[in-house]
């Protein structure tokens, strides 16, 4: 018996910890584009190539979260019939900028460049 | 004292010579300030030729590093090796300037401008319109081949000499041509001088001859006193003549260097100047001590009959002449009445008078320095209006007498 409550137990805390874990961007950004045509990274290099630096781009993704529109979006027609544009962030400014940091970290070139 | 002498005289006034060194320097500095110009407008003109040429090659260098980024770009991050060239090398900055990735030899890259030198290479700016990988502005580095530096450098010095030689040349030219008139006129001068005192000589000698051999105890007081004045009137004219004899003849005479006891010398002068000094009641005040130099006997006797002439000339009624002999040094001071401290310096000039109310050509302080010169003794004078001038002689150079 006594077996059994402490394996219910450290499940319990497992389960936590692996919630605590899983930061803004992961929660928030990963469940969606995982079934999406394009991966995050592939659109990492297309608003890279789009908005060059950093502070451009974060700026320009943080606004089209915001208020996401067929015009702003980098995202050719056809993506756009078959998909439509996003739905606005239901995330707070501050968790936008905590997510928008971490895809940037993930992805940035300047770290890969050999 | 032995003194030697500097026999480098020049037919040139100082105060042409003057006027002459300015004139080359500030057309030395002039020519020189053009020819530096057109050198740096060459040396421009040059860069701007070699930019030129290397701007189109650092031009395809850029084009053939943009498709690489472009091809990078496109396979990353599966491919993350940044394309390299053993022609040159780059660098990749983002739209807020910050590097993205750097292989240049020099950091201090400037986004103002599309093509410069930095330390020993060149460094050319292209910036993208899509950014690669992030890329706004992509920098192209090469050596700098120098070879153009060398070539323009030599040619400058080269032809910059050349041209300043011939400048020089012609400066010459036309100084010789503006000064031809002013010397023509000096030399008008000088014979007419040397043409007249040829027709002193014999009656002036009569003159002084004459009244030496008067016997004036024989004489009333009042014929006495004529006479003085007639000998005082001879004096002037013989002093002045001794002047331009020395002026346009002694100078082509040999010198007879002896030793002068100057002391005797002085007395002498004294003694010879104590009648015209008498006419305006100046009274000398001597303070002599031994002493010898080695110098032409004549030509000490025109200095001193000359400081002693001006101190009189120039001295007020019942001034005081003071005369100092040392060792090493003469001094001749008067109460008289000054001279400004702008003129001090043209004094030596020939033809130059401290007042124009007094007589005489102005020609005996140029003969005094021109003797002061020749012998490398220092003169030096100051004069403080209305109270006096004192000019002193240093016989500074060579060797004391025992």
């Amino acid at each position: 018996m006594v077996k059994k409550v402490v394996l219910l137990g450290a499940f319990c805390i497992t389960m936590l910890g692996a919630e605590e874990v899983q930061n803004v961007y992961e929660r928030n950004c990963i469940p969606c584009h995982r079934y999406a045509p394009a991966s995050l990274e592939k659109l990492f290099m297309v608003y890279l190539k789009t908005y060059s630096g950093e502070l451009s781009l974060k700026g320009a993704l943080k606004a089209f979260l915001k208020n996401p529109t067929e015009s702003d979006s980098l995202m050719n027609n056809t993506f756009i019939e078959n998909f439509s544009v996003k739905d606005k962030t239901t995330l707070t400014d501050k968790e936008l900028d905590e997510a928008i940091d971490t895809y940037w970290e993930l992805y940035d070139v300047r770290k890969k460049l050999k | 004292m032995l003194v030697s002498k500097n026999k480098g005289t020049s037919l040139l006034r100082s105060s042409e010579k003057r006027s002459l060194l300015r004139f080359l320097a500030l057309y030395f500095i002039l020519v020189t300030m053009i020819l530096l110009l057109l050198g740096i407008f060459y040396y421009q003109s040059q860069e701007k030729l070699m930019f030129s040429n290397q701007r189109t090659i650092l031009s395809n260098y850029a084009n053939r590093q943009v498709k690489a980024l472009k091809q990078l770009h496109s396979n990353f991050p599966h491919r993350t090796i940044y394309p390299r060239s053993i022609k040159y090398r780059s660098a990749i900055y983002d739209i807020e300037g910050n590097e993205i990735f750097s292989l240049l030899k020099h950091d201090n890259i400037r986004f103002d401008k599309e093509i410069y030198r930095v330390g020993n290479s060149i460094q050319f700016l292209k910036t993208l319109d899509d950014y690669y990988l992030g890329t706004k502005y992509l920098f192209i580095e090469v050596d700098e081949d120098k070879s153009w530096y060398k070539e323009t450098m030599s040619n400058i010095l080269a032809f910059g000499t050349l041209t300043l030689i011939v400048l020089i040349i012609f400066g010459l030219f036309f100084v010789s041509i503006f000064l031809r008139p002013m010397r023509n006129s000096i030399m008008l001068l000088d014979d007419f001088i040397k043409d007249t005192t040829h027709e002193l000589n014999t009656p002036i000698s009569a003159i002084l001859a004459n009244i030496e051999m008067m016997d004036t105890s024989v004489m009333s007081p009042r014929n006495a006193k004529r006479l003085s004045r007639i000998n005082i009137a001879a004096k002037t004219v013989s002093h002045l003549y001794q002047d331009l004899t020395y002026l346009t003849l002694s100078h082509n005479r040999e010198s007879k260097d002896e030793w002068i006891d100057m002391k005797q010398l002085i007395g002498d002068r004294v003694e010879y100047f104590a009648i015209l000094a008498g006419s305006k009641k100046i009274t000398f005040e001597l303070d002599l001590k031994e002493s010898a130099i080695f110098i032409d006997g004549v030509k000490i006797a025109r200095v001193l009959d000359n400081l002693i002439s001006n101190a009189i000339k120039y001295n007020k009624r019942n001034g005081k002449i003071f005369i100092t002999l040392r060792k090493s040094y003469l001094q001749v001071q008067d109460t008289g009445i000054g001279i400004k401290s702008k003129k001090v310096q043209d004094i030596f000039e020939r033809y130059t008078r401290f007042n124009s109310s007094e007589g005489g050509f102005g020609i005996g302080l140029n003969i005094v320095k021109s003797i002061i010169d020749e012998y490398n003794l220092q003169i030096s004078v100051e004069s403080v209006i209305d109270v006096g001038t004192t000019i002193r002689i240093d016989f500074t150079k060579g060797t004391l007498d025992g």
